[in-house]
């Protein structure tokens, strides 16, 4: 049987798209035949539409979870690219003939984790390496540019391709790498060209674009073509596919020789110059890019210089012999050498950006995507925020409020639509935007945010389309699981903080019920605090938001109710807990001042019970009654008697001193202001023995070890005045150097063990 | 080399810039190996010749004993088959040592005429197109290095006394070597180093190439000096490579663990003029063959170079380090300790 015409390619390679199109010019075929899985022939028609700007990629994912993806990159000068954009010029058919993408994604190095496909992958670096070694000078990359990528003879280039496939093919021949899934996709690809002859294509007028390794296995005279039995057998996994944007940089990134290129953008530059028929282009185009860049970032590059570069690398190209056109590397040398001064580190950035290149493709709209991605489009046209679709990152500054200049409720309220659909990405897990730390204390109407577009962000959209059609959708759906697998009321809070964040009040009423139920259960106060927390935050400074966030006062009514009747039980806890104790009490006591709706007798009596029961932790009751005190619950007269009750001598004294830890917790002024119990403290102190003060100095130094300095000063000079001395005697006597013997007494505690 | 030579010769050299390389670099013509004269960086060295190529001056930057001279050398020796035209840059270098000066006896008797010019080197290499040396650039005045500014900017030298000027010709550039960080040194202007492609010289990337280069040079150096010593063998000179590297890089050749580097620069050119002096030692007053003893001796002298810090450096990496190597580098480690 005849062959059709085989055109074996580097994927990448601009040279390669180039002489592509002229075989294809040359032979004229009717029907080409692209290596790519075979279910992408929908996409074919949009590769040629005119809005479509490459890198462009395929990604096909599984339907199900977990989700598996595989990644075709296009780029401009993709020879694939090319070849589907000839065939729509010249009005020729078009097909893809690999497997088709549910099976591949079925093999089982796409599995999330497989070790199968790291040890292949690994054996692959192998092979090329050993290529490194044969190429000479720095490695395949290279070899491949200053034989393959400069030469101008179509019929050598393919002839070169080929040989450089079969080569590869010899060296791979003795180890086990991935051969079976190459010979399948062979198998594959033969029965879709005997499929196509079958149609009435002569196989001359076929032409068949793969990549130069699969040449020879297409050639290969005893090699079957796939049975209907064997693709039957072969495994499977129910896939979709979308068209989304790519980047260079992503390109770059997967560098290798299928899947990237390590320079995307020098490699364009090498396109536009072929395209020109002047190879030398992308010399001259390349280094003056670089010194570009440098001035532009504040070194100074002559134009001198730049023809100096040229010059240096034309040189160093020719000293390699060949066609002397300057390869990437002599380029970056010759750089490096008359524009950096020796040293590359000088031009890092200028080269990255140079070499990769900053570009980003995109779609036009209602181009074969999810309805995710397309709802994830309209949505930043609606809300003006296309121009943040770049590759590096930006930031976003949102005033929530209503902007009352603007006539539309629509303009009015972008930031805060914008805020919406920013939280609704967040909660997906899409990586387009991260929130910045606030800059502004309690600014509740200002939100910070960094946004950046990746091909990860699209990657990780599309995976998202497993969850629902529109982004609100999706968010919804996302919560409600979060929801369902929560384990404590602390996660069931955060959805719903996160859903009014969204704007999406019905999740956030799903969330409140299943908030509900959990309540019911059993929970420690420091949960229920934390909870009630996170609600009284939604409820004040909710209505930034335009939500009713009403639904949500019952609920935080129960919470708040159950947390005071068991307070009080929880209060019997050692020193350890007291701390997390006492922050739940804050938390509460916050959030009994903030909404009236909110049973505060309860509260108060809690905390009475708590501030006078001697069986507590002591540190909380002291800490119940310096609230108390705070909100005026108790007077003077009451602290004098509880420091009377709690500092008697028979208490033992750690315990007393405890109780004044957590009474010195809170609102230290009023307490330094307030004499009289500096009073009592100090008869307290004169009444302990000498072992006795020992114990209490270590809980008293505790209790005033986060004092400033000012308010330990305030202290001292309280307590000389209760000694009968007046406030400058005392600060004097603070600010003047220790005499000797109160440094003795001083060095003597040095012994002292404060640990206890 | 000359008589095989198939590639274009640029003019005013001697042979082809392939050629130069293979002469530099090491490879073969028709039969005859060449040897190789620096080992490495091959890349540096074909941006160096490039650069010649290209009639523009060539600055070879880097620490002490990284081969800046040798390589200026021999790209001389190779480009014109002579390397004498040289200015030893210091901090004394005139202006008259770069342009040209007077036979004064002549001057006064005469007048000023061709006969009584005392050409400089780079006045010479002008007229004859050729390559000029510039040694230690960077040790020389600022004045001075200004004056090679309008050299290489223009490549032309005017002698105003006899009203006329010379142009160079074609073939004439500039080689010179700077050390960039050492006591003495004079920042070089940004207009001086626009003039120059730079090409920074780095130590020997691995191990075995910096043994492999001490290994060739300890051979003809002792070749030419009648040491009376058996030449060091591998294991003596991959002890010394791996200790000065060590203690260059500041960790371990494997890695694995962080050494105190000392204040010297520990270069290969050192680790050379180690191994030559132990073969001295060795060959007038031991055995003639280099024991542990002498090994120890001058490495204490090549590492420890004045400071307190490098005696505590060289102490440390001995324990922490050369004591756990095991038995090949017992003996060693023993006479050094002893030492220490």
């Amino acid at each position: 049987m005849n062959h059709p015409h085989i055109f074996g390619i580097r994927h990448l390679s601009p040279a390669g798209a180039w002489h592509l199109k002229n075989f294809l010019t040359e032979k004229n075929p009717k029907l080409v035949l692209v290596e790519g899985p075979c279910d992408f022939d929908d996409i074919l028609p949009w590769f040629a539409d005119a809005a479509v700007q490459p890198p462009i990629a395929v990604l096909a994912y599984t339907k199900d979870a977990p989700v598996r993806t595989i990644l075709y990159p296009f780029a401009e000068y993709s020879p694939e690219y090319q070849a589907i954009l000839w065939c729509h010029e010249n009005k020729k058919k078009c097909r893809f003939i690999d497997l088709p993408s549910e099976v591949f994604l079925a093999l089982p190095e796409h599995a999330p984790g497989a070790k199968a496909a790291d040890s292949g992958e690994e054996e692959r670096m192998n092979v090329y390496a050993l290529l490194d070694k044969q190429a000479g000078e720095d490695g395949h990359e290279t070899f491949w540019e200053r034989t393959m990528e400069h030469t101008k003879d179509t019929e050598g280039y393919r002839r070169g391709a080929a040989l450089f496939g079969s080569e590869l093919r010899a060296l791979e021949d003795d180890s086990e790498t991935d051969r079976p899934e190459i010979l399948v996709r062979e198998a594959f690809m033969r029965r879709k060209i005997a499929e196509a002859v079958a149609e009435g294509f002569a196989p001359e007028e076929i032409v068949v674009v793969t990549g130069s390794y699969h040449v020879a296995g297409l050639l290969d005279e005893q090699a079957e073509a796939m049975t209907d039995k064997e693709l039957a057998s072969l495994p499977r996994l129910e896939a979709s596919h979308t068209l989304m944007p790519y980047s260079y940089y992503r390109l770059s990134t997967r560098a290798g020789y299928g899947a990237g290129n390590r320079a995307p953008a020098y490699y364009a530059l090498l396109w536009e110059a072929i395209g020109r028929g002047d190879l030398s282009y992308t010399a001259r185009c390349y280094l003056s890019r670089i010194a570009g860049y440098q001035r532009t970032h504040g070194n100074p590059v002559s134009s001198a210089q730049v023809i100096e570069a040229v010059q240096l690398a034309a040189a160093l190209a020719k000293l390699r012999g060949g066609s002397g056109i300057p390869a990437l590397r002599d380029l970056r040398d010759a750089a490096v050498t008359c524009l950096g001064g020796g040293s590359f580190s000088e031009l890092t950035l200028a080269t990255a950006d140079t070499e990769i290149g900053t570009a980003i493709g995109s779609l036009p709209d209602g181009v074969s995507r999810t309805s995710i991605q397309d709802d994830f489009y309209r949505k930043l046209k609606e809300l003006k925020l296309e121009k943040y679709r770049g590759i590096t990152q930006q930031e976003l500054a949102l005033d929530l409020r209503e902007n009352r200049n603007v006539s539309s409720q629509a303009a009015a309220f972008l930031d805060l639509h914008r805020s919406f659909f920013l939280h609704r990405l967040r909660v997906l897990g899409v990586s387009f935007a991260a929130a910045a730390a606030a800059r502004q204390d309690n600014a509740t109407w200002a939100e910070h945010w960094s946004v950046r577009w990746t091909p990860e962000a699209e990657i990780e959209l599309v995976e998202a389309a497993l969850k629902g059609d529109t982004i609100a959708q999706a968010a919804s759906f996302c919560m409600k699981e979060r929801v369902e697998q929560a384990p404590n009321m602390g996660e069931a809070a955060k959805v719903i903080e996160d859903a009014f964040a969204c704007g999406m009040t019905e999740a956030a009423a799903y969330a409140t019920a299943a908030l509900q139920a959990m309540a019911v259960d059993a929970a420690s106060v420091a949960d229920l605090a934390s909870v009630a927390n996170s609600l009284s935050v939604i409820l004040k400074y909710g209505d930034i938001r335009q939500l009713d966030s009403r639904p949500l006062i019952p609920i935080l009514q129960q919470i708040f109710f159950r947390a005071c009747l068991i307070l009080p039980g929880e209060c019997i806890c050692d020193d350890e807990a007291s701390k997390t104790m006492a922050g739940a009490m804050e938390k509460l006591n916050s959030a009994a001042l903030a909404h009236d709706f909110l049973d505060v007798a309860s509260w108060n009596e809690a905390l009475r019970e708590v501030a006078e029961r001697d069986d507590l932790n002591t540190k909380l009751s002291g800490y119940a009654m310096a609230i108390r005190l705070e909100r005026s619950l108790a007077d003077g007269e009451a602290l004098r008697l509880e420091v009377g009750r709690r500092l008697s001598r028979g208490i033992p004294a750690e315990l007393g001193a405890g109780w004044f830890e957590g009474l010195a917790m809170k609102n230290r002024y009023a307490l330094i202001a307030r004499l009289s119990l500096w009073e009592s403290l100090d008869e307290y102190l004169e009444m302990l023995d000498d072992e006795e003060f020992k114990r209490a100095l270590i809980f008293l130094r505790r209790a005033f070890a986060d004092f400033t300095a000012m308010e330990k000063d305030s202290i001292a000079e309280n307590l000389g005045e209760i000694w009968g001395y007046n406030g400058q005697e005392v600060s004097e006597a603070l600010n003047s150097e220790l005499g000797g013997k109160e440094k003795e007494l001083v060095e003597s505690l040095d012994a002292f063990d404060f640990d206890f | 080399m000359i008589a095989a030579e198939k590639d274009p010769v640029p003019t005013g050299w001697k042979m082809s810039p392939r050629s130069v390389r293979t002469y530099i670099c090491g490879g073969k013509v028709g039969r005859t190996k060449i040897t190789p004269k620096y080992i490495g960086h091959e890349r540096l060295v074909e941006i160096a010749i490039s650069t010649l190529v290209t009639d523009r001056a060539l600055l070879l930057i880097g620490e002490p004993g990284t081969a800046k001279s040798w390589l200026s050398e021999h790209l001389c020796a190779a480009i014109n088959g002579d390397s004498t035209k040289v200015i030893q840059g210091t901090a004394g270098t005139t202006e008259e040592q770069l342009r040209y000066s007077w036979n004064y006896a002549m001057l006064l008797a005469q007048g000023p005429s061709e006969a009584a010019m005392l050409k400089s080197p780079v006045f010479t290499a002008m007229e004859t197109g050729s390559i000029a040396r510039m040694e230690e650039i960077s040790r020389c005045a600022s004045e001075v290095q200004d004056a090679l500014i309008s050299i290489l900017s223009e490549k032309r030298i005017s002698v105003p006394e006899l009203n006329t000027e010379i142009a160079a010709k074609k073939g004439f550039s500039v080689i010179a070597t700077a050390n960039t960080r050492d006591k003495g040194v004079n920042d070089m202007s940004a207009a001086l180093k626009r003039r120059f492609n730079i090409v920074v010289l780095p130590a020997p990337a691995d191990l075995e190439s910096e043994m492999e280069i001490v290994r060739t040079r300890v051979a003809q150096l002792s070749a030419g000096l009648d040491l009376n010593s058996a030449l060091p063998e591998d294991e003596t000179v991959q002890k010394v490579c791996t200790i000065f590297r060590e203690l260059r890089c500041g960790e371990t050749c494997d890695r694995s663990q962080k050494v105190k580097g000392t204040s010297g620069v520990l270069s290969t050119a050192e680790a050379i003029s180690l191994l030559c002096n132990s073969m001295a030692l060795a060959g007038s007053f031991g055995s003639g063959e280099i024991s542990d003893d002498d090994l120890a001796a001058a490495l204490q002298g090549a590492i420890i170079k004045d400071e307190d810090k490098d005696a505590v450096a060289w102490k440390e990496y001995l324990e922490h380090v050369m004591k756990k190597r095991g038995s090949k580098w017992s003996g060693l480690y023993k006479a050094c300790r002893d030492l220490a």
